[in-house]
């Protein structure tokens, strides 16, 4: 896989329709951004725009340079991967499936022995033969941080990963999240979890979105500061 | 040897003893030297009753069993409902309605439509009430609401059914009647023949989207963000699962059961989540049902709904309480 850069150009966003937040901006290979925001504000479709399911208003998200909505889906999943905020317990399906699912979106087909390597690179070896039913949401959950990074190498979206977890799933998936942080690999993690990415310490870019049409967003470069983004936040009027 | 392969030789060789005993018993006692004469040539008595009779019903039974548990294993992913099927959700009904139109409508507009229209009646009513399901499916947040809008459906068709019935014919309302207890017995070429070939069909296509099937498992959004083809996926489920319950309903009459409860009780002996392991076992699953509850209608002469319902509705209501004690998702 190569290192692909990630750019939102004059991006207006779809919804929220009374918001339309417009966003510029350039990510090079590594990064890992944390997108920040009231309630509404447009995190999340800024994150499903991003991955091609949502379709923006004007301008266009660019993946090594290609336009993401003219890229066949099949083929943008090896390119984008996406957690959603609701971890799925399907009967049946063990963690290890989920993972060897997560590499055949991304265009591979894992023996049993890459399989179990990338299960412990992920740090979930010990629940590979468990069904997704079984687990808690904090477990499904980081499964499906796992299946995502093995599912993709260039871009990864995380949509409010720990909306729904309770504060030891919240600390394990944001810790599990900085698994994928390397090198070449993009992150972009909508979230209001900001104590918690802030001590998994893998940001290295931040984005304040803003409600409200044409009031944009703000890209902070440098890790997220709590402080400061609570202080941003504030100043937003929901 | 895998569980998968041990459990689908031991359908299969269940299905094959099944087949047997179908093959050699009934109303005539046909003896040892009556069937090998019948296998060598198949023109007397011996050969007629079992070429033209015994076998087509077996297959037919067999084939139809296999189709609704296939409709049944897709629904269920499909809905993420362990309670789908295609007579719970109302696409049996649909089927119902369809045939009802035709065969008693048809009868009283003084144009009997025949078994060409009786399938494509079957086929409209059931893919009517999927385009339905496929419509309202996002509304429901709840497994229950779903089975009650089937239930609606229902009643709703029943209620059409009963309407059309009141201004039949005797003639017409007596074939309806008795075709609306379900049973194998009208099997023959025709029939065994449409239900291979749709089966095969279907079942090609369960096996070559088996990964798709397994990551819409995960959730929409998910599913399309792994390169699923929303669209053509859920449109090519419905259609293939109407089509298939239609099909059995046109010629057996409207199954009960058989597509909700066969998936179960496969993942009560095989632990499996995989659409393309579970296949085999469902469809061989799904065969053993339908041959015992043929034979069993055979025996004993009791309809064929009424024997499947016997056992299906226990089923069912096992799974309800199982559930309630798990905290819905």
């Amino acid at each position: 896989m190569k290192a692909l850069d990630l750019r939102c150009e004059g991006l207006v966003l779809s919804r929220p329709v009374t918001g339309g937040a417009f966003v510029d901006v350039s990510l090079p290979p590594g990064s890992a951004m944390v997108v920040v925001g009231r309630n509404g504000a447009g995190k999340s479709t800024l994150l499903h725009t991003v991955s091609g399911l949502l379709s923006s208003t004007e301008g266009q998200v660019r993946v090594g340079g290609r336009p993401v909505h003219a890229i066949d889906a099949r083929e943008r999943a090896q390119w984008i991967s996406l957690v959603t905020s609701t971890p799925p317990k399907p009967a049946g399906l063990t963690v290890a499936d989920v993972v060897a699912l997560g590499a055949k979106a991304g265009g591979r087909e894992l023996d049993a022995a890459s399989l179990r390597a990338e299960l412990e690179v992920a740090g979930i070896a010990q629940w590979a033969k468990m069904s997704l039913d079984t687990l808690s949401d904090g477990m499904a959950q980081r499964v499906m941080v796992a299946r995502a990074g093995v599912q993709s190498k260039s871009v990864m979206l995380l949509d409010e990963p720990t909306a729904f977890l309770d504060l030891v799933g919240r600390e394990d998936v944001m810790s599990q999240v900085g698994r994928w942080k390397g090198d070449e690999r993009i992150l972009m993690v909508a979230t209001h979890d900001l104590v918690a990415v802030a001590e998994a310490g893998w940001s290295t870019h931040w984005l304040h979105v803003h409600p409200g049409r044409g009031r944009g967003a703000t890209l902070h470069e440098g890790p997220l500061d709590v402080e400061q983004a609570r202080a941003a936040l504030r100043t937003d009027s929901a | 040897m895998s569980r998968s392969s041990g459990l689908s030789l031991a359908l299969g060789g269940f299905a094959l003893l099944l087949f047997a005993i179908g093959w050699w018993s009934g109303p005539a006692a046909l003896t040892w030297e009556d069937q090998w004469a019948a296998l060598r040539d198949g023109n007397g008595m011996a050969g007629t009753i079992l070429w033209k009779l015994r076998l087509p019903r077996i297959l037919l039974a067999a084939l139809s069993g296999s189709a609704l548990a296939l409709a049944g294993l897709l629904m269920q992913a499909y809905f993420k409902n362990p309670l789908a099927g295609p007579s719970v959700l109302g696409v049996t009904s649909g089927s119902t309605l369809g045939v009802a139109l035709v065969s008693l409508g048809g009868v009283a507009l003084g144009q009997p439509f025949g078994l060409a229209g009786t399938v494509v009646g079957a086929l409209l009513g059931a893919w009517g009430v999927m385009v339905l399901l496929g419509a309202v499916v996002g509304w429901f947040r709840s497994r229950s609401a779903l089975l009650i809008f089937g239930l609606m459906v229902g009643y709703l068709t029943g209620a059409m059914v009963t309407v059309l019935q009141a201004g039949a014919d005797a003639g017409a309302l007596q074939a309806f009647v008795v075709w609306g207890m379900g049973s194998f017995a009208r099997g023959d070429g025709l029939s065994v023949t449409v239900m291979a070939v749709s089966l095969s069909l279907a079942t090609g296509w369960a096996f070559r989207h088996r990964d798709a099937l397994d990551m819409w498992l995960l959730g929409p959004v998910t599913a399309r963000s792994m390169g699923v083809q929303e669209r053509s996926l859920t449109g090519f489920l419905l259609g293939i699962t109407g089509g298939l319950a239609a099909l059995v309903t046109a010629w057996c009459g409207p199954v009960a059961f058989l597509g909700l409860a066969t998936p179960h009780l496969v993942r009560a002996l095989y632990r499996e989540g995989r659409t393309g392991r579970l296949l085999l076992p469902v469809l061989l699953m799904g065969a053993v049902l339908s041959l015992f509850a043929d034979l069993t209608v055979r025996f004993t002469a009791v309809p064929l709904n009424a024997v499947l319902s016997m056992v299906g509705a226990p089923v069912v209501l096992w799974l309800l309480i199982r559930q309630s004690k798990i905290p819905s998702a």
